[in-house]
């Protein structure tokens, strides 16, 4: 993959980002970072082979992608590593609403905790965080990958 | 209906299996029974026991690994929150196995080297703590999409994806603690999950096999570590794709076997006879038709350079 590995300091800025989106306040120290040309940010273990990780399909776990204006949209895993903490910019959905979620579709907020609107925000159902979504004045814009996506509307056969 | 397995298939097992064969015929008519691996790097065991319960769902404890579940439900466990959250995997409770025996440890320098879909290389990374790394490879570039997919979404931060023919695995330049050599094969065991493996399978296409089986072994060793181990598995009846490529393994390579012991699972030890062919290592070995724990069938030996 075509990948740079953070400095420290890039990491402390990621961190900073986080914090300032999500209020959540996160340790990277243990890890080390990439991000490549679409800014979209993976998270590994330290001191991988750097001639592993050029080779590579994959590696680590995709957190999220830095946006303009320090903004951040987090992958599911990202949302899960960043959500228990978090105090900022989290939107709880019901059961009904986090499937249309999961689907892809837009959907409805039950509560809004600390939400700013048109920016990312995390969709939180029970305990369980299910990744970013983006608010809006009336809706959520899911924004699930497609290859995540289910479709529980297609019932068991 | 009337489902019959194709003419080689039906003489060659009845000699392998002689009274036990009509049990090999039943599966199929039969399904596996459904089975979930808890991934315990995202929820515990007991939490996502808890939560299935509540919605309905009958769990039984898979009896060879505690955190797997055998379930029954009236929705599709591939479409419920707990599977997009990645709580849980959804696999053959037979392909537990082959990283059962591998027995991965935190800390450990691993590589799955067919590994995609990722059955095993997630498991293989969940047992490993994201300590130390899982190189998970495959050939396939399409299978590759699906491999990183699934890495992700149990959120093992410690693995790597490579996409190379396994047989050149050395140009990666490492050595490996363990490795899992779940090659490529004719599927016969698979059967029981969907019949039309054996629409491709012939001896002519076990024979193939058998040999991309022995280069892909040969490879393999080259990159295991003085003292490693390596685990080869097949989801094939076979013995030119299970027995006869141990024998390889041991005699041609240098490889030694190790005696494999689990719980729970009923197995029965490699075949020492096949036509003219006599396996003397078989013993080490262990293999499970569909009809033995109504899974898939499995190959498994573990050798130790």
């Amino acid at each position: 993959m075509q990948v740079k590995k953070m400095s420290e300091s890039e990491k402390r800025e990621l961190e900073r980002i986080v914090e300032k989106n999500y209020g959540s306040k996160l340790d990277l120290s243990n890890y080390d970072c990439y991000i490549n040309k679409r800014k979209e940010i993976y998270i590994a273990p330290k001191n991988l082979d750097e001639k592993l990780i050029e080779i590579s399909s994959y590696f680590g776990v995709y957190f999220g992608k830095l946006k303009r204006n320090e903004k951040i949209q987090l992958s599911v895993e990202g949302s899960q590593l960043v959500g228990k903490h978090a105090t900022r910019n989290i939107v709880i959905v019901d059961d009904e609403n986090i499937y249309r979620f999961m689907e892809g579709l837009e959907c409805k907020w039950k509560e809004l905790i600390n939400c700013e609107k048109n920016n990312f925000v995390l969709i939180k159902n029970g305990k369980d965080f299910f990744g970013c979504g983006m608010l809006r004045e009336e809706k959520i814009e899911s924004l699930v990958p497609k290859a995540r996506r289910v479709m529980k509307t297609i019932k068991k056969v | 209906m009337k489902i019959e397995f194709p003419h080689g298939f039906r003489k060659k097992f009845e000699e392998i299996l002689g009274d036990e064969f009509p049990l090999l015929e039943s599966c199929l008519y039969t399904k596996p029974k459904e089975c979930i691996r808890v991934n315990t790097l995202k929820i515990t065991k007991e939490e996502l026991r808890e939560r299935l319960e509540s919605k309905g769902w009958k769990l039984e404890e898979v009896p060879w690994y505690e955190n797997a579940f055998f379930v029954e439900t009236e929705e599709s466990a591939a479409k419920t929150k707990e599977f997009f959250l990645g709580y849980y995997y959804i696999q053959d409770a037979a392909s537990l196995v082959p990283v059962l025996v591998l027995d991965p440890k935190p800390g450990e320098i691993i590589l799955d080297a067919c590994a995609s879909p990722g059955s095993k290389a997630t498991f293989i990374a969940e047992l490993t703590r994201n300590e130390g790394l899982v190189v998970a490879n495959d050939v396939n570039p399409k299978r590759i999409k699906a491999l990183s997919f699934n890495l992700q979404k149990i959120g093992a931060i410690n693995t790597i994806v490579t996409m190379m023919d396994a047989r050149n695995i050395e140009r990666l330049g490492m050595k490996f603690d363990k490795i899992l050599l779940d090659v490529p094969c004719s599927s016969s065991g698979t059967f029981i999950s969907s019949f039309s493996v054996l629409e491709f399978w012939s001896q002519h296409v076990v024979e193939r096999l058998s040999n991309l089986q022995k280069q892909l072994l040969k490879a393999a060793v080259k990159v295991l570590k003085d003292d490693g181990i390596l685990v080869y598995s097949t989801c094939s009846l076979d013995p030119e794709e299970d027995e006869e490529n141990m024998e390889y393994a041991i005699r041609r390579l240098g490889l030694k076997p190790e005696g494999i012991e689990l719980k729970g699972l009923k197995y029965r030890r490699g075949l020492e006879r096949y036509g003219k062919k006599v396996f003397e290592n078989a013993k080490y070995a262990i293999r499970f038709f569909p009809f033995d724990n109504q899974t898939e069938g499995f190959f498994v030996c573990k050798l130790r350079k």
